[in-house]
């Protein structure tokens, strides 16, 4: 469905010089500066198929979506969705993909929610019985009915976020592109948010790429995940052979008599109740837990070795 | 193609017709400066029969027009684009099966829709403080307003498409509608420019959005000079489509190298 190769995008921006006239010479130079937004990425991403899309803030992500809705042209590599050139066959490409930035919306602010959703339905051409359908099954997915006539300011942010998700389904498109769905909203709007990814990707066959800072959402949603820093993909498989490849060790967390904590990590193989005994014969014990290595430590440990 | 557009400009018109209170601020301010341009030029003629062959009531009637038309059709697509591209917004415009400018005049469309029936509860009153009366060349006057209007919404596209590359047109839309209306002859009859200054704004474009169609409307400008003005504003749109159409090009080049 989504085929990506070496895809590199370098951006050129005029070079800024500090000083009172900095501006003035940023504005007529000719010297450029060049900056490696992603570097060599390549992936595949069969139909149907739920991926997280993971890296640090600025790592090149919300590039690759860019040029996977065609509004980037690659500065080299290819790219294709669904057997289409993005940026070539910007139209037809724009109707097979749906997009939703949790930092910004495409609901026009002044308007009630329904005034958007009918503009979606325009600009992309749904037959009204069509529109009409969609409209109702995603009022009941998403409980939209009570605030349809509300204008979208006076929405909440998780009212406004399943407002967007509408609209970026009313369509039908096989491809879902979700950038940080689900920033600050709280837990049941964020759960509110997975349950309609999970149904959409179920009920339609719908191909979701999701890219997020919480990795809560990659743990419901996704099995497979790509991780990119500085522009390049640093891991491309399952979540469960991450943890299995990468996993720090396990950490026995010791809460001494005294107030005072420490922890000791577990190398591999090693025995527990040993090194219990070894903690308990020189301490008091007043508490004591393992922590067992989540996603977060695995990816936090990968980020820091690629930036070594 | 037109189900889209049609859909832009619903939400041009739901758009302009949001704020209530805008709605009854901008009829009050046409009404005000329609009296205040009265009372001004009153004093000016004093006794006067007619200057630069304008009688004062064809003048009133002229002014009254003009801000009538201005007030009416002043293009609001400048802020609005400039408003979705600082915001990132614009990325939403630009992934749409439906071309970026086609959206834009589809929206402004709508907006000029919401305006004119906004406007409505003002027309008798201006028409009554302008002693406006029933015009001797009613198609002349709306087939000239029409290609005006066309002329300006091309231009509000091109400040538009300059945001790309400014990021900021809040500056250049505040100096734009200035250079326009003042060009336009809202405040001043083009024929009382004097040399240069008129000169300048008998060769640009903006005396089609205001003097032309009220020279026309109160009989100043009649026969030969109407179809000439049309030839002319045919061009002008001619022209401008060729200079959009290459300048979009560009900016769009632009969008994809700066990521919008």
């Amino acid at each position: 469905m989504i085929r990506v190769e070496s895809l590199t995008k370098v951006f050129r921006r005029p070079r800024t010089f500090p000083g009172p006239l900095g501006a003035l010479r940023t504005l007529v130079t000719r010297r450029y500066d060049e900056r490696v937004a992603v570097d060599d990425v390549s992936f595949e991403i069969p139909e149907g198929e739920v991926v997280g899309y993971l890296g640090p803030n600025g790592a090149g992500k919300s590039t690759t979506v860019k040029m996977l809705t065609g509004i980037l042209t690659p500065t080299s590599g290819l790219v294709e969705v669904g057997g289409r050139v993005p940026w070539r066959d910007r139209s037809a490409n724009a109707r097979s993909v749906g997009v939703v930035f949790g930092q910004r919306s495409q609901l026009w602010w002044d308007l009630p929610l329904i005034e958007s959703l009918r503009l979606v339905g325009a600009l992309y051409d749904v037959p009204a019985a069509h529109f009409t359908g969609s409209l109702r099954r995603m009022c009941d997915l998403l409980g939209l009915d009570d605030f349809l006539d509300t204008p979208v300011r006076q929405l909440s942010l998780g009212q406004r976020m399943r407002g967007d998700l509408a609209a970026a389904m009313l369509y039908d498109p096989p491809i879902l592109y979700l950038d940080e769905p689900t920033v600050g909203l709280d837990v049941l709007a964020k759960q509110a948010v997975r349950e309609f990814i999970v149904d959409t990707n179920r009920a339609g066959r719908t191909t979701v790429v999701l890219t997020t800072h919480d990795l809560a959402d990659v743990e419901a949603l996704c099995r497979r995940i790509i991780l990119i820093d500085k522009g390049r993909v640093l891991y491309d498989g399952g979540i469960d052979a991450l943890v299995t490849a990468y996993a720090p060790p396990r950490r026995l967390v010791v809460h001494l008599a005294d107030d005072e904590t420490r922890t000791f990590d577990i190398a591999g193989g090693a025995s527990v109740p040993e090194l219990i005994g070894r903690v308990a014969a020189e301490n008091t014990i007043r508490d004591l837990s393992i922590e067992e290595p989540d996603l977060e430590s695995v990816i936090k440990q990968i980020y820091a070795e690629s930036t070594r | 193609m037109i189900r889209p557009l049609a859909g832009m400009a619903r939400v041009g018109l739901r758009f302009q017709l949001a704020y209530r209170s805008d709605v009854i601020m901008t009829v009050l301010a046409l009404i005000a400066q329609v009296f205040l341009l009265r009372m001004v030029w009153t004093s000016v003629y004093g006794g006067a029969g007619q200057a630069r062959g304008l009688t004062l009531e064809a003048l009133l009637a002229y002014l009254s027009l003009a801000n009538l038309q201005a007030f009416a059709t002043t293009p609001i697509i400048p802020l609005i684009a400039h408003f979705r591209i600082r915001t990132g917004m614009v990325f939403f415009d630009l992934s749409r099966p439906t071309g970026y400018l086609p959206q834009m005049a589809a929206f402004q469309a709508g907006h000029t829709l919401g305006g004119l029936l906004m406007l409505a509860p003002a027309v008798p009153v201006v028409l009554l403080v302008g002693t406006i009366t029933p015009t001797a060349q009613p198609l002349g006057y709306a087939a000239t307003l029409t290609l005006g209007y066309v002329i300006s919404v091309m231009m509000s596209l091109l400040i538009c498409v300059i945001g790309f590359w400014t990021l900021e047109t809040g500056a250049i839309s505040l100096l734009y509608r200035l250079i326009s209306q003042f060009f336009a002859g809202t405040m001043v009859p083009l024929s009382f420019f004097p040399g240069a200054l008129g000169v300048l704004a008998e060769a640009l474009p903006f005396k089609y959005m205001g003097y032309v169609p009220a020279a026309i409307y109160v009989g100043h400008l009649s026969g030969g000079q109407v179809v000439q003005a049309m030839i002319v504003e045919v061009s002008w749109i001619a022209g401008l489509a060729v200079l959009l159409w290459a300048v979009w090009r560009r900016a769009h080049r632009r969008v994809v190298i700066n990521g919008g």
